[in-house]
């Protein structure tokens, strides 16, 4: 840490998402889910890239380093609510001829709707899908294996890891969704248990989430912890007052139990002249 | 965005991932609608620093792959339950990706051929008690010859005894080939010429595969080789009514389903046919049609 600081020295650290605000008290387990999301250079979707460090130029013969620049992606909003298995938009422009100016073009995936069936879940969900999705659910064999083996810059749309994060859950919880059939529940858990070991049970509570709804959550959190805290003086002085009468209706009962231990002669028994015990 | 990112994090974020293999199954799958290049490659940076900016000419593209437009493999599956035309359970069979995602893995009558289930369902063929077919096309030939009425032509002159081959040639006229040995005619032996059962139906048995046993319909017509001696032709037979040449075959005549007629002919105004045949049918099949 102490070089880091020696490095950094008079240089302007640019300050990520996460060190600001509330993001800056998120813990380490969402943390480390942002990273993966976000942080991690998804896999080539749109290009093939080069393999190796260096290439020679055939004609001249010099040698140069490979470096790869990734296409610039976007995803659409959209693509939050479907499963398009790591593709995007690409705006770029396509050059027809090569005595003509070229033209700006949109190349987008074409969406289709089917259906994915979640083992673990045992539910099948109507979604919008690109081919390249349900060609990866094939390589994966199954939509479980491919969501739970895929990384989360892979798998990019929020609907995707939402599922992620319910089909961890539903593991850690083993698997309630085959609650009536033991024998099947048993043969899920073994399939799918070997996932588990990669997350804790705070990282699975905080994967998935959009760096919002992680804040709104944190938020909400510490708002309710904050508000466990704070007691009302009404609370308060209600106790005392509660107390205070407790310890008061004590006394008096001690009062009255004194006073008829002194008075508990009745005027029939004084005047009885046999009433009174004699000592001897 | 990926600018400020130095790429030693990125790798270092890569190794930590206890789910590492992916990574290579995805590198290989590159399976997607599009897949660019550029006409103009990046300018180099520096090693360890930033990239350079990219200018106007490196977003121009060409397409390599358009994977939308290209025929996908096959994919291959296990059969857990018998699919007539295709298997039996515990086969593998390698089918378009789109009829086996749609038709067979989502409604669970297959499953991925992966080595865990290829391990998992070793067993499933031998220990399942499911009816099997001796072929995948077996079941539709069952259908298809349970559903047709033969019709067997016999002379009207010479006088016959009817056998096999017969049934042979008569299946042979309609388009199929029937060995000898696969076809089990009625125990009383039937005999003509006898105007008595032209037009009558009686039943025999077809084996498939010497393993499935289908029951044919049929329906016995006169011929003559001389032209005045001819029966007058009678279009569509099977949709008249009839009666059986044996009256013992009637159980089995009323087991086999009647070939109904199609709704265009209906439409093109063969409704008087239609009601006889439904009283007809109403007559065999008592109760609700």
């Amino acid at each position: 840490m102490a070089t880091k600081s020696w490095k950094t020295l008079g240089l302007l650290q640019k300050t990520s998402a996460l060190d600001k605000g509330i993001a800056a008290l998120l813990p380490q387990a969402y943390k480390k889910f942002f990273k993966e999301w976000k942080l991690t250079e998804p896999t080539a979707v749109h290009y093939v890239p080069e393999t190796g460090r260096w290439k020679r130029n055939e004609v001249t013969g010099e040698v140069l380093p490979i470096q790869n620049v990734p296409l610039p992606v976007f995803y659409p909003k959209e693509s939050n609510d479907h499963l398009w298995g790591g593709e995007g938009v690409v705006q770029g422009f396509q050059l027809r001829d090569k005595r003509k100016r070229r033209v700006p073009h949109f190349w987008v995936p074409i969406l289709k709707r089917s259906v994915v069936y979640s083992e673990v879940l045992d539910k099948y969900i109507s979604v919008v899908v690109t081919d390249r999705a349900v060609s990866l659910i094939h390589a994966n064999y199954g939509f479980d294996h491919y969501l739970l083996k895929s990384l989360a810059c892979d798998l990019q749309s929020m609907l995707a890891l939402s599922f992620k994060r319910k089909i961890l859950q539903e593991l850690q919880n083993g698997c309630p969704a085959y609650a009536d059939r033991p024998e099947k529940q048993r043969k899920v858990l073994d399939e799918y248990k070997g996932y588990l070991s990669a997350y804790t049970p705070e990282e699975i509570e905080w994967y998935g989430y959009s760096l919002t709804e992680a804040c709104n959550i944190l938020k909400h959190k510490m708002e309710a912890e904050e508000k466990a805290k704070i007691v009302p003086m009404k609370h308060v002085f209600r106790a005392e007052l509660i107390e205070k009468l407790k310890a008061a209706s004590l006394n008096e009962t001690k009062m009255k139990e004194l006073e008829e231990g002194s008075s508990s002669i009745s005027w029939l028994q004084k005047i009885n002249p046999f009433g009174k015990k004699h000592e001897t | 965005m990926w600018k400020t990112i130095n790429s030693a994090l990125v790798t270092s974020i890569k190794n930590q991932t206890v789910l590492q293999p992916i990574n290579e199954l995805l590198y290989q799958q590159i399976r997607t609608t599009y897949v660019l290049k550029r006409k103009t490659p990046p300018n180099l940076h520096k090693l360890g620093g930033l990239r350079k900016p990219l200018r106007s000419r490196h977003y121009i593209y060409d397409v390599i792959k358009n994977t939308a437009i290209e025929r996908q493999p096959d994919i291959e599956v296990l059969l857990t339950s018998v699919v007539e035309g295709l298997g039996n359970v515990g086969d593998k069979v390698s089918v378009r990706p789109q009829f086996a995602y749609n038709n067979l893995l989502l409604p669970g009558l297959a499953v991925y051929a992966s080595p865990e289930n290829q391990e998992k369902y070793k067993d499933l063929a031998i220990n399942t008690d499911v009816k099997k077919y001796s072929t995948p096309s077996a079941a539709y030939t069952v259908q298809s010859l349970s559903r047709m009425t033969l019709s067997v032509i016999m002379n009207k002159d010479v006088p016959w005894t009817l056998k096999p081959w017969h049934i042979k040639a008569s299946f042979r006229k309609c388009g199929y080939v029937v060995p000898e040995y696969a076809i089990e005619l009625p125990e009383q032996p039937i005999t003509g010429p006898n105007m008595d059962i032209e037009n009558k139906e009686f039943a025999i048995t077809v084996t498939i595969n010497k393993q499935e046993k289908v029951n044919v319909r049929c329906r016995l017509h006169h011929w003559s080789t001389e032209l005045a001696s001819r029966l007058p032709y009678v279009p569509r037979f099977w949709e008249t009514p009839s009666e059986p040449i044996l009256p013992e075959q009637k159980s089995i005549l009323d087991t086999i389903p009647i070939k109904e007629i199609p709704v265009r002919r209906l439409r093109s105004g063969a409704w008087g046919v239609w009601v006889r045949f439904l009283v007809w049918r109403s007559e065999r099949h008592p109760g609700p049609a």
